[in-house]
């Protein structure tokens, strides 16, 4: 399973709407996927350890750098599919490059 | 016209008597379908609405009950008299959702922002539909102390154009903040970025008294990482427990059990919060295709929740270092009656701190502390309309005294809601707040005037840099 931790302010709503897409389109692409959603201020270097994928909704300045990959998921919450294809393509080649395809 | 209204009560009166959970399954499911979506996507929203609020209600009894005794005792050993549970945000939106009345300035915003988009007085797609409900809780809260439904209409545009204003306003420095390209389409109408014009005149006067503080700003991200664990919401929740124990002198065990009471609660309330935003999303989402349709695939940015920017680390810096001092303030604060808990992290307050001030920490936990109290103000005075709203849903355990009540600390729109107060009232007909409230709309809106120049001429500026680097 590739997991992924999106995350926004409060980790309710703009995070939710990217676990959601994200876990939609990449069932649909034909890969198991789990996303979390929890607040920014929340993320340690711990927690993301146990992660494969960051998406945050824009640059996200943690303190420290993540030790897995990054892709910007913010044109998921414009709600227009052509803007969210290429997130979902990124995504999906992190999976690819992660090796659990 | 009394047959009119007969009809409408026949066809609404029953609805309403089901309750408000009942009642919001029914109203957002046809509401979805007007905007076209699909009837299992549109119930599956309408059930989702009405289990947040079934649960929402549930957790606050919980909270309240636990507390009641301590908080009395509280009050008995400090006299300190902060009698209003802060709950945080996510009750307060289910409530406001709760209400039909937030439709219908869903439905007044939505049509008001395609018309400034046609007439080019914006160029800004609002697909925020969720945090709606910080202006319709202006309305709600107008109609609570007397405006009619037509005057808070006119309330709720007025605050819902400037905010539309204030979104093309704040566009380039968010692509400053964000070190985007202007190709970006991201900003936001959020009510907390309506606070902006009252952080620039003390931005302003920081420019002239204090400029050499800015020589003192620290790494905010190294003293998140710091904080870690011991700022989530779990946490705070133990915080308050410990406090409100010890001072109310209630037993280890008590405070063992208030701590982690309080600690779940602020979890749960989080998590029902996210039920009730994917309550709405098919809504959202049919509203944001309705839209686009009307624009024709016209390009424009896109309207989000404020939490694009939650990336920037000074936004949780500031929030982490300003929660105790809110609690300081919350304690000597005349005319207070909130004691910081669900809100403690002032998510409602720092954003717009970092956009005015672009960053500089010590000026946004300066200013910040100065205006924390129009926010615990404006908190105290929203109390009786929350709590008599939570009691219609059912919220309110039984056995608890009259005088409890409930609110959030740090909501946003505090001046909004001093509005909504004076319109409420001067709608009763008192001259005396009719000509309060002309002066405050007037003061609102010619600091407003002085805001957008201040930031058009901080996009000139930013429109100068980008051409010159193009020349280049």
């Amino acid at each position: 399973m590739f997991k992924i931790l999106a995350a926004c302010g409060a980790g309710v709503n703009s995070s939710h709407q990217i676990k959601d897409a994200l876990e939609t389109e990449m069932s649909n692409r034909g890969y198991d996927v789990q996303a979390d959603a929890v607040m920014v201020k929340d993320i340690t270097e711990d927690m993301l350890k146990d992660y494969d994928l960051f998406t945050p909704i824009a640059a996200t300045d943690l303190g420290f750098t993540p030790s897995c990959p990054v892709v910007d998921a913010g044109p998921i919450l414009y709600r227009m599919p052509a803007m969210a294809k290429p997130v979902y393509d990124q995504v999906e080649q992190a999976i690819k490059d992660s090796g659990k395809a | 016209m009394s047959g009119i209204i007969d009809f409408a009560n026949a066809i609404f009166k029953p609805l309403i008597d089901l309750g408000a959970a009942p009642m919001m399954l029914i109203v957002l499911t046809i509401i979805a379908l007007i905007f076209r979506v699909k009837f299992s996507k549109a119930l599956e929203g309408g059930i989702k609405l009405a289990i947040a609020l079934t649960a929402i209600s549930a957790v606050i009894g919980l909270l309240t009950t636990a507390f009641q005794d301590a908080l009395n005792a509280f009050v008995k050993s400090t006299g300190i008299q902060l009698s209003v549970t802060d709950l945080g945000w996510a009750p307060l939106a289910t409530i406001t959702w709760g209400s039909p009345y937030t439709l219908f300035f869903l439905l007044v915003m939505v049509i008001v922002n395609i018309v400034m988009i046609v007439l080019n007085k914006t160029n800004t797609l609002d697909v925020d539909i969720f945090d709606i409900w910080h202006l319709a809780f202006v309305g709600l809260l107008a109609m609570f102390f007397g405006a009619n439904l037509l005057i808070t209409t006119i309330l709720v545009i007025f605050i819902g154009v400037l905010k539309i204003i204030n979104s093309d306003l704040m566009k380039p420095t968010f692509n400053d903040l964000l070190h985007a390209p202007a190709s970006n389409p991201m900003t936001t109408t959020h009510m907390n970025y309506m606070m902006n014009p009252i952080i620039m005149v003390f931005d302003k006067l920081f420019d002239v008294i204090f400029p050499w503080l800015d020589k003192f700003d620290f790494d905010a991200a190294a003293l998140n990482k710091k904080i870690g664990f011991w700022g989530s919401k779990f946490a705070i929740g133990i915080y308050l427990g410990i406090f409100i124990g010890l001072l109310s002198h209630q037993g280890v065990k008590e405070i063992f059990t208030l701590s982690f009471t309080a600690a779940f609660c602020l979890e749960l309330f989080s998590l029902i919060g996210s039920w009730f935003i994917a309550a709405v999303e098919p809504l959202s989402q049919g509203i944001t295709d309705f839209a686009n349709k009307k624009l024709k695939g016209r390009t424009m940015n896109v309207g989000l929740d404020w939490p694009f920017i939650a990336g920037r680390a000074e936004i949780w810096a500031a929030a982490n270092v300003l929660a105790p001092i809110m609690l300081l303030e919350a304690l000597v604060l005349p005319g207070n009656k909130i004691l910081p808990l669900g809100g403690i992290i002032a998510m409602g307050v720092t954003p717009a701190l970092l956009v005015v001030t672009r960053g500089k920490i010590i000026r946004m936990i300066v200013i910040g502390a100065i205006e924390l109290p129009l926010f615990l103000w404006a908190g105290t005075l929203s109390a009786p309309m929350v709590t008599e709203t939570a009691k219609k849903l059912g919220a309110f355990p039984k056995g608890l005294a009259s005088g409890t009540m409930i609110s959030h600390s740090t909501m946003e729109g505090p001046v909004e809601k001093f509005l909504a107060y004076l319109v409420g009232n001067a709608s009763t007909g008192q001259i005396k707040f009719v000509l309060y409230a002309a002066l405050a709309l007037i003061a609102y809106l010619l600091i407003f005037i002085w805001y957008a120049k201040q930031m058009k001429k901080r996009n000139k500026v930013y429109a100068d840099e980008a051409a010159a680097k193009a020349a280049k």
